[in-house]
Parts: C-alpha cells; structure tokens; sequence
C-alpha cells in the first residue's frame, strides 16, 4: 500500500519534472527573438531619415557620426522635451558629444545666454525681450531666432468640475485676478465656492506669456489673488487641479496631453485648442516656440549649427508626439533661410 | 612616517645619552613634534566648523543687509504685513512665518505626547526583549530621507484627511498633513532624548519611592519625570528647531504659495519650502527676490538660534543634580 503510493508520487513528480522541462524549453526562444531584433533596428533607422521631407528651402545634409564637440542649451521648460527629443534622435544617429540641456524657463535661459554668456543656444518660450537683446549686445553677441514649433496653453480643470467647459478671455481675466474670490464673482451661475488657482511660477515663460495675453500685462492682478498656488514643477499643478473640483490651472499643452485622462481642457472664446486652431491663430492662447543662438557662435562651433540644421530638418516628425504643433512649411522654410543666412550660405 | 621616524631617532638618541654617564633621569619638558602637530590638527577641526558657521552668518547677513536696505522693503512692513509676492514687491513675512509655525505646532503636537509616551514606555516598563526591537525600528524612522516623507504625505496622509474629512474641506495641499507627517519624522529625536534623560536618573531614586509604597506608574510620573524634565525639555526644544528648518517635507506637501491662513486644511508655504520653490526655479542674482531668500534664511537662522539659546537656558536652570 505505502510502496504503491510511493511509486504514484514519484510518477507525479516525474510528470512534474517533465512538464517543467516542457514549459522551459519555449522560454528559451522569446529571449533570444528581442536580443536580436535591436540590433537591426538602429542600422535600418538612418537610412529611413536620410531624405528630408521638405519641399522648400533645403539644408545641407548633416551627418551627426560627424560631428563632434559639445553642446551647452538652457532655457524654456516649455521647449525642454522638444530639445530633449531632437537631442536623443541626433544622439541615435550618431553624434557623441554632449548636449546639454537645462530646463530653467525662457528669463533664466536668456540670462545666461546674454549676461553670463555661458550657453550656445537659449531655449524660449516667446521672442526675446528688449532688456535682454541689450543684454547679449553689451557682451557681443547679436541673437538669431529660429521658429521651431508652436504651443498653445492649455486652461484646465478636474475631471470633477462640472460647470465649466468654456470660459471667455473676460472671464478667464477675473478668474485669475484678485477681484474674484469665489466662483460666483465671476459668474453667478457659478457654484458659489473659492477658485483655487493653480499658475506656473514668476519665472517661466508660460506666466509671462498668460499674464500678458489674458492679464493685459499686469501680473498684480494674479500675484494678488487669493488660494494661488505658483509651481515651476507642472506635475504640483497637475495634481492640485486634479484634487478639487473648483481649482483650475494652466500649462503647456504637452502636460495637458500626458495627463489627459486626469484632467478636462476648456476652450477658450468657443475654441478649443486643436492643431488647426493653434496654427491658424484663432486659438488664443498660442504662442511660438525658439532657439537662440549667434552666427558667431554657429560659425565657430560647428556642432551648434550642425545640431540647429538637425533640428530644423525633422522637427516636424517629432513635435506633435512631443505635444506641441508642427509649423506651416513656410514658417519652417523661414527659419531654415535664417540657418543659411547666419552661414552666409 | 619621517617625522615620527625622527622622534624615535631622539628618543633612542636621548636613552642612549642617558645610559653610559648614569646621571639622573631628565623629567624635563621634551618637545614631542607628533603631539603638537595632532593638537594642531583638532584645533584646525574646532576652528573649521566655528568658522563656516560665522560665515554663513556673515553671508546671510550681508545679503539680507541688501534685500533691507532696498528702498521697496520696510523692516517694519517685513514683519507685519500679511502678504509675501516678491515678484511685486510685496514683502510681507507673516503667512511663510505662520505655516512654519503651524506646521511646527502641529508636528509637537504629534511628537512631543508620543515621543514621551515612547521614552517612558522603554525606560520605564519594556522589557528587554521589547526594548531591542523598539529602538532599532525607531532608528529606522530616522533614517528615511525625508524626500520620502514628504511624499508619504501627499499620497497617503493628504488622502486619509481627505477621506476622512471630506474632500471639500481639506485642500490637495495642506499644512495639517505636512505637519502630522512632521511628527512622524521627529518622533525618533524626541523619543531618543527623552529616553536618555529618563535612564539617567539614579536608580536610588525609583528604589525609594518603590520603597515608600508608589506603583510603578506612580514612580515614572511623579518620581522619575520630574527629575528628568530638564533633558526631556530640551528635547522639546530641540525638536522645534528640527520642524522649523524641515524642507523637503513642506516643499512637497504643504502647497506653493503663500498664504495667511490658520486653517491647517489649507495650502500655505512654509520659510523653507518658499526658499526650496523660489531658488528651483531660476532667479537673477541681482534680484530682490533673490536677496529675500536671505532675509528668509536669516530669520529662520535666528528663531533656531533663539531656540538652542533657550533650550541651554532650559537645561541650566531645571536641571536636577543627584550626588
């Protein structure tokens, strides 16, 4: 009786055995299949992106294996990801220096391309301010705009908030300003509740850009107001919006985009921000995105010109994915022509 | 390695000196170069650390000198006003020092009762048993940086209150669950050096009010208490100064702006956590906002000065010596 049980047992545990043995044998083949297939894939991949998809102005070719040299950037933390990701392609395709990129928003990014000096190419978020061109003149340096893409700021709320799907800029003004305190000072169908007001930081371009647009330039207005949170980190905002249904928020449409299932977008005037409405200029809250640097710089740093080149060849295959808005071909011709200008090409 | 290889030539040279005319032994004083120069060494240790306390004070100093000697600022408005926006001139310090202080409170409010309760228990009552899994479990808590509370705070104790509370009445941020996670950190301080004031009162001491009759709660509330009150002060005291400079905890959870509120279910930014927001982002040197960070610095330099002032004061004067 024990023996036979015995035996059953051994049985079993030999079946056991077996059926593992079995089960390891097609695990053997899954990680072999994915060790092989990158190896492919960054060989095909330059090949794929050799022949820019312009019509208009075109650049000399780049070959980033060619390029050597470090590159220093700061500047708009708008721009940041858009950079990061030409970075990371013009990395892929070869180039081995170093790019440096710091996100310390548009003021900061100007402040060490022009009074520090220190970086080859500043990051903006809107065009250069007057104070600052003085700036890079007093130590020498005459900026070069390249128009890179577009981005609209999006005005947001919880997913919680029920009464609000569009706003007028008049409205948007009040809600932003000291003049409101709750909701129903805005508008009295409004739940009659504190606005809790959720703002990038005084230092980001998205602020200056908000209050000159809704604010009419005048920043008391909304540095007054009450239950204002100010945060240089988009994830404080997201999250603060996210918590109350009577907070509302703004930011870079990029963030908005990532956290879409978390937060409800408002359209603004009727209109709500879409590629066509941003790049026709009905959407309101749009704004032009830059890189600055010198033709001096470009000239005597060949991997400035020959990233900025980059950059301005495929930034419309990477923009939207990044979530901001591809440029007309015209706009991208123009800056293209301002490349070959400072060349003197 | 020469240098003590010389002293050992002179000492072998001074023996052998000695030895053959058999005069006494010289008790002079004798130069011992290894000894000045480890003397030198610890002083130069001492003076390092005096020294880069008096420049930061003279740093904070000298850049708060600038942000008040600024035409905008009023050292008077500084300290009375309600409403703190540098960006347009608005220097009021009131709502950063008042969620310091509320975070503060109620961090002591936290800690200081468990603290105690926690010191009490393991001098008093534990085992030893107890006692070599409590302390050790507590000297983890103090090791956990303090990013990681701060996090813990806005993912879990910020949805607890919530949850409990409602949703409507406490904020995303707020000074309540910055403060209760506070506690939480400054627990181990508290509860470590009230331990140790309580262990070090003499033995005799419990024996004789064990001896006159007292229960054992009796003797640590009455006897062994009071007679450590002055350590377990200072630990009070300590700890204040701890949650008055804690950063990244308010940086994360209590909210970012100021606001003057006493409402613990409200956002309102802290001294450091509005140093921490402001110097994050990107500030020309030549600013007034910048030079106000000092001003914020220099004020909380001077309250945990204060404090550490009266914490010796403390000690000093309630202190209870046996034999």
């Amino acid at each position: 009786m024990r023996t036979k049980l015995f035996a059953i047992l051994i049985v079993a545990a030999a079946l056991l055995l077996t059926s593992c043995g079995q089960a390891t044998t097609p695990t053997a083949a899954p990680t072999a299949a994915p060790t092989a297939a990158p190896t492919q894939a960054p060989a095909a991949e330059p090949t794929a992106t050799t022949a820019p998809a312009t019509t208009g102005v075109v650049l000399p070719a780049v070959d980033p294996a060619q390029v050597t040299g470090d590159i220093i950037s700061a500047g708009s933390s708008t721009v940041f990801p858009l950079s990061e990701r030409m970075a990371e392609r013009f990395r892929d395709e070869g180039y081995s220096g170093n790019i440096t990129i710091d996100s310390v928003g548009t003021g900061g990014g100007f402040e060490r391309f022009c009074v520090n000096g220190e970086t080859d190419i500043s990051n903006a978020s809107r065009a250069i301010k007057d104070d600052e061109l003085a700036a890079c003149r007093a130590i020498n340096r005459e900026p070069v705009a390249f128009h890179i893409g577009t981005d609209g700021i999006a005005v947001v709320v919880s997913k919680e908030n029920t009464f609000l799907t569009d706003v007028t800029m008049e409205q948007l003004a009040a809600i932003f300003s000291s003049s409101a305190t709750n909701w129903s000072d805005v508008n009295p169908d409004w739940p009659d509740e504190p606005i809790l007001r959720f703002s990038p930081g005084t230092d980001s371009g998205t602020f200056d850009f908000f209050v000159e647009k809704v604010l009419n330039k005048d920043k008391n207005l909304i540095l007054n107001a009450a239950n204002l949170q100010l945060s240089e980190d988009d994830n404080v905002l997201v999250q603060g919006v996210e918590g109350s249904p009577y907070a509302i928020g703004y930011f870079g449409y990029a963030y908005y985009q990532e956290n879409a299932n978390r937060l409800n977008v408002l359209s603004i005037n009727g209109i709500a921000p879409t590629a066509e409405t941003v790049e026709g200029g009905t959407y309101p809250l749009a704004r032009p995105l830059y890189l600055y640097t010198t033709a001096q710089i470009m000239r005597e740093k060949p991997q400035v010109a020959a990233f900025i080149n980059f950059y301005l060849t495929y930034v419309n295959e990477e923009i939207s994915s990044v979530g901001y808005f591809p440029l007309s071909n015209d706009a991208l011709d123009a800056s293209r022509q301002a490349w070959l200008d400072a060349m003197g090409q | 390695m020469q240098e003590r290889a010389t002293a050992a030539m002179t000492t072998l040279a001074g023996a052998a000196t000695v030895k053959p005319t058999g005069r006494q032994i010289d008790l002079r004083k004798r130069r011992r170069p290894g000894e000045s120069a480890i003397q030198g060494f610890l002083f130069l240790c001492a003076a390092l650390s005096i020294g880069t306390t008096l420049s930061i004070v003279y740093v904070l100093g000298r850049e708060s000198l600038l942000f008040f000697s600024d035409p905008a600022v009023n050292l008077c408005k500084f300290l009375t006003t309600t409403r703190w926006q540098p960006t347009i001139g608005e220097f009021g310090i009131l709502p950063l020092a008042n969620a310091t202080l509320m975070t503060s409170a109620i961090a002591m409010a936290v800690a200081l009762p468990l603290g105690l309760g926690v010191a009490i228990y393991l001098s008093e009552y534990a085992s030893v048993r107890a006692r070599s899994i409590l302390k050790p479990a507590l000297e983890v808590l103090a090791g956990i940086p303090t990013i990681v509370y701060g996090y813990f705070a806005l993912t879990f104790m910020t949805p607890l209150l919530r949850a409990i509370l409602g949703r409507d009445v406490v904020e995303v941020y707020n000074t309540a669950s910055a403060g209760l996670v506070m506690g939480i950190l400054i627990l181990p301080l508290v509860t470590s050096m009230s331990e140790d004031a309580l262990s070090a009162v003499p033995r005799s001491l419990r024996e004789a009010a064990y001896g006159v009759g007292a229960t054992k709660l009796e003797t640590a509330l009455q006897v062994v208490l009071p007679a450590a009150l002055s350590g377990i002060t200072a630990a009070g005291v300590v700890a204040v100064s701890r949650a008055v400079g804690e950063t990244m905890i308010v940086a994360i959870a209590a909210g970012a702006g100021p606001a003057f509120t006493f409402n613990p279910f409200r956002a309102a930014e802290t001294m450091t956590g509005h140093i921490v927001r402001i110097s994050g982002g990107d500030l020309s040197y030549n600013s007034i906002d910048y030079n106000s960070l000092f001003a914020i610095g220099l004020l909380l330099f001077l309250i945990t000065f204060a404090l550490n002032i009266i914490s010796r004061q403390v000690v000093r004067r309630f202190r209870e010596v046996y034999e």
